[in-house]
């Protein structure tokens, strides 16, 4: 599973760093990084909670 | 005859709704009052309507209610341009307050300087300040009683001087401050003009100072920055200093003040939140979704159509995020106040490229005024007697927040 980032979308509320820092980066301006995530195994719900959590709808979740 | 509220030629009669921001009956200062109930009922209705004189100088707009609509606005810098001389006009001026009034891609440059200072983890340094400001509020009030005016003597204070701090202000002028906030943002012209000098003439003597004494603070951050490879003009630097201080001061106090005239109303969810403090954190964003308190406003740079109604160039656009906030087709049961709602993307701090810089300091103030103020006080209640007065307009909020817990 990858979570795939829109980055122009992302606005920095950082909503998805604050569920799952672990999955999420980001930049000194506090926008998520510009490139795919890919999820590791057994993150899937924590990933589909954190992209769900976007309030631009910058993420979304797709196949790797 | 009375006369009528005009509509422009190009507004179809159906377009036309009856609900205004300034002056519908539960926008107006009412004791007791729920106004975000008020507004979470035009979800119920069209996405879009037009609505004579809703904003403070009188002007009609259109009134964008749903998450999705409000998202293709504030996404779309291009179709809705953010420029409305909203301080400037007071003082008989033309000047963009920066960033919030420039649009795409000349708002990013000054975003991406000022994205750093305010990023999550900038955030975080600034929060023992934070506690103990709180801390020192909440023990000098308990010393004075066992009741208190929360507005002036907890959320105000705690908002005001954590923002002062930032900006490098000593706060022995704290109240000083407050009073202009409040000309600027509630009051009527004359007020709001006067109050608009002071701010701008305090500022300006902050950057001759930061200037000459360089200190470790926003304002001489601003003195240095560089925009493009050149320093910031004054005026530039006078256009930033005055957004963060209309945009700082008194949001995040009419936050801590709409939670706790919630909570205090409602002892159960009081119990809640000492039950399970872990929560803290989660319960202050739904109340962030449940009472947001700001209405973005865009003005068209084109002719279109949106939720079925004719938009022309230079019609206003309003998004009130207590609508978007409360719409049921992003938020099961919106008027549900779900201290671990998931998926909660509400729109207190806006959509786009504008989304509230602030946003990561606002939020931690929150959690740590509620955090320390339930460590230190018991259950309490709004105190006999007394009405705090809840209002609508360009910013919401409640006054007279008298609480007791003897
Ligand atoms: C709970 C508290 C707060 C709320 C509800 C709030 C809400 C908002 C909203 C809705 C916007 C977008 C306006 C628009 O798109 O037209 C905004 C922008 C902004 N806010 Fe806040 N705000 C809060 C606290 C703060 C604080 C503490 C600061 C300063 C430290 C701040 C500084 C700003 C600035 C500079 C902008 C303009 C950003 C831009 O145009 O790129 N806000 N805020
Ligand atoms: S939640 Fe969305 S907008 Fe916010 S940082 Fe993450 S991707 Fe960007």
């Amino acid at each position: 599973m990858i979570i795939k980032v829109d980055r122009e979308k992302c606005a920095g509320h950082a909503r998805c760093w604050a569920l799952a820092p672990e999955l999420f980066e980001l930049d000194d301006e506090g926008y998520v990084l510009p490139r795919d995530i890919i999820v590791p195994a057994g993150q899937e719900a924590l990933a589909g909670r954190a992209t769900r959590a976007c309030p631009e709808r910058a993420l979304s979740i797709g196949e790797d | 005859m009375a006369s009528k509220p005009t509509v422009p030629d190009h507004v179809p009669a159906h377009c036309v709704g009856a609900f205004n921001l300034y002056k519908s009956p539960e926008m107006r200062p009412t004791p007791f009052g729920d106004p975000f109930a008020a507004v979470a009922k035009l979800l119920d209705g069209p996405s879009v309507f037009y609505a004579p004189e809703t904003t403070r100088d009188g002007q009609g707009a259109w009134i964008v209610t749903t998450a999705e609509e409000q998202r293709n606005v504030l996404q779309d810098g291009a179709s809705f341009s953010s420029y409305r001389r909203i301080f400037s006009s007071a003082i008989g001026e033309d000047w963009p307050v920066i960033p919030l009034e420039l649009d795409p891609p000349e708002h990013g440059k000054y975003r991406s300087m000022l994205n750093p200072l305010l990023s999550p983890k900038r955030v975080a340094a600034l929060e023992p300040f934070v506690t103990a400001k709180a801390v020192e509020l909440i023990e000098g009030l308990k010393a004075r009683g066992a009741s208190a005016e929360i507005m002036t003597e907890f959320a105000f204070p705690l908002a005001v001087s954590v923002f002062l701090a930032f900006l490098g202000i000593p706060d022995d002028r704290l109240m000083e401050f407050v009073g202009w906030a409040n000309e600027l943002l509630h009051m009527g012209p004359a007020e709001r003009t006067a109050a608009a000098h002071k701010v701008l003439n305090f500022l300006e003597s902050m950057i001759a100072q930061r200037k000459a004494q360089p200190a470790d603070d926003f304002m001489t951050f601003l003195v240095k920055a560089q925009v493009e490879g050149r320093p910031l003009t004054d005026q530039e630097i006078r256009s930033i200093a005055v957004l963060l201080f209309i945009g700082g001061l008194d949001t995040v106090a009419t936050a801590i003040g709409l939670d706790l005239y919630f909570l205090a109303r409602n002892p159960d969810r009081q119990q809640e939140l000492r039950d399970n403090p872990a929560i803290m954190p989660s319960a202050v964003e739904e109340m962030l979704r449940a009472f947001p308190s700001v209405t973005p406003i865009r003005t068209a740079t084109r002719d279109m159509d949106l939720g079925g109604c004719p938009i022309r160039k230079g019609d206003l656009v309003s998004c009130p995020s207590m609508a978007s906030s409360r719409d049921p087709a992003e938020f099961p049961d919106p008027n549900t106040i779900d201290f671990n709602r998931e998926d909660n993307r509400h729109t207190a701090f806006s959509y786009g490229p504008h989304r509230c810089l602030g946003s990561h300091l606002a939020r931690r103030e929150i959690i740590i005024a509620l955090n320390e103020w339930f460590a230190r006080i018991p259950p309490f209640r709004i105190k006999e007697g007394t009405a705090p007065v809840t209002f609508g307009g360009f910013v919401f909020g409640v006054e007279n927040l008298v609480l007791d817990w003897s």
